[in-house]
């Protein structure tokens, strides 16, 4: 390369004001690693333009200095600004992470506590099942002992007259037994033994009052303790039948399971 | 020197602008004219030079010629936003009254200083060229197209004028 030739191209002087393309800019930086004595001309072109701008100084105010310097001090505490911005940022990065793993653990828990939620839900209505069941059985258990106690006081008491129902020749197992209050005129009905019959009918007890059958009321074989029947003021004896379900006004004399009379005195 | 501004030394700061203010402020006020934009600029310049001296390479250039540019950019920079503010339409005649301007004030620094004698040894053409590139803040490519020179011509009259210059300035 013929260096003179180079460098009255004006390149150089270019290349000092910043004037080149980047291209060119390389290509100079290249050859004035490469070429010595251009690295010389191009300091003479620096210092030429150097004295030259020095020799066009224009002294700014004297205040600006201390500004400038201050400004300057500043922007060092402003370089600190990245690394704070950048620790803000992972400021935030801490708080977006940490809001993600409570979001995660207030979900986990919601979900835990739901899911609690539904089964002691589901528990308890349990509970109040069983609850309304014991209550029912308490209830029941309590009305058979009332019903009982009721009894029993029907059977022990003295005002109850017992008349004992004995089978008759259609039905030689049966047996059943009548209380019956002659002042109350109550009568209640306790059955040992009565055959099993359809559910077309009914047994029917009659009172024999004076000789006539009156009807005492109608019921179905399976109960337990006492049954209350139809008031009666007097009664010679008493007596059951099966009749068509419902009853009839007159009882079937063939049908007739038991009979008992009240002894007398 | 550059050693003790990339460690940050605030006395070296003091120093670079002890010696360098007046050559920057006097390339940055004949670009920009406006004093307080002027001295707003070479604060601007002086915060760029301490924020960037790790990228300046010694190896590259001498430590002015980088704050040179950096100025020089910096201005033209200040004047083109000044221009493109307001506006595409009114560009064209805002660029010719700023360049107008630049023209009038210029000729008083060139007279105010010493500097004159410097430019009175030169050829006229010179001279000229060395006006507006190294003081108007004009770009080769600029002067160029706005006074028609081919920019081979005004590269080979800097370069005739650094000659010049070099001895006038008696720099060896």
């Amino acid at each position: 390369m013929n260096i003179k030739e180079y460098i009255s191209t004006g390149k150089l002087e270019a290349y000092a004001l910043g004037e080149l393309s980047m291209t060119e800019m390389k290509e100079v930086e290249n050859n004035l690693a490469k070429y010595p004595e251009l690295r010389m001309e191009f300091a003479q072109v620096e210092q030429t333009l150097e004295a030259f701008m020095m020799e066009a100084a224009v002294a700014p105010r004297k205040e600006l200095k201390d500004r400038i310097l201050a400004r300057a001090e500043d922007s060092k505490k402003v370089k600190v600004i990245p690394l704070n911005s950048k620790s803000s940022y992972w400021h935030w990065r801490w708080v977006a992470a940490a809001s993600i793993v409570i979001t995660l653990i207030s979900s986990f828990l919601a979900y835990d506590y739901r899911d609690k939620w539904l089964k002691t839900t589901i528990a308890m209505n349990q509970i109040i099942d069983q609850n309304q069941q014991i209550a029912q059985n308490y209830n029941e258990v309590n009305q058979k002992l009332d019903k009982i106690e009721q009894d029993f006081a029907v059977i022990e008491s003295t005002s109850f007259t017992k008349v004992i129902l004995n089978g008759t020749e259609h039905a030689p197992t049966a047996f059943a037994s009548i209380y019956w209050n002659a002042d109350s005129q109550e009568t209640y009905l306790s059955i040992q033994s009565l055959k099993e019959i359809s559910r077309d009918n009914q047994f029917q007890l009659w009172a024999i009052v004076e000789g006539k059958p009156v009807d005492m009321g109608v019921f179905d074989g399976q109960f337990s303790g006492l049954l209350k029947m139809k008031n009666i003021a007097a009664a010679q004896a008493f007596a059951i039948t099966i009749e068509p379900r419902g009853g009839k006004k007159s009882p079937t004399m063939e049908t007739m399971q038991v009979i008992g009379t009240l002894a007398k005195g | 020197m550059v050693l003790r501004l990339k460690s940050r030394q605030k006395d070296a700061l003091s120093y670079l602008y002890d010696h360098y203010s007046g050559a920057l402020y006097g390339a940055i006020l004949r670009i920009i004219i406006k004093e307080e934009v002027a001295e707003e600029t070479l604060q601007d310049v002086f915060l760029k030079i301490w924020d960037n001296i790790d990228s300046y390479d010694p190896a590259k250039g001498k430590l002015f010629t980088w704050m040179l540019n950096i100025a020089r950019n910096q201005a033209i920079d200040k004047t083109r936003s000044k221009e493109i503010s307001k506006g595409k339409k009114t560009d064209d005649i805002d660029n010719l009254v700023n360049r107008i301007d630049r023209n009038a004030y210029s000729e008083l620094f060139v007279e105010s200083i010493g500097l004159n004698e410097v430019l009175a040894g030169l050829p006229h053409d010179q001279k000229f060229v060395v006006e507006y590139l190294y003081l108007k803040g004009y770009t080769q490519s600029e002067l160029a197209e706005e006074f028609a020179i081919p920019l081979g011509t005004i590269k080979t009259r800097l370069r005739m004028a650094l000659i010049e210059l070099r001895t006038l300035l008696k720099v060896n």
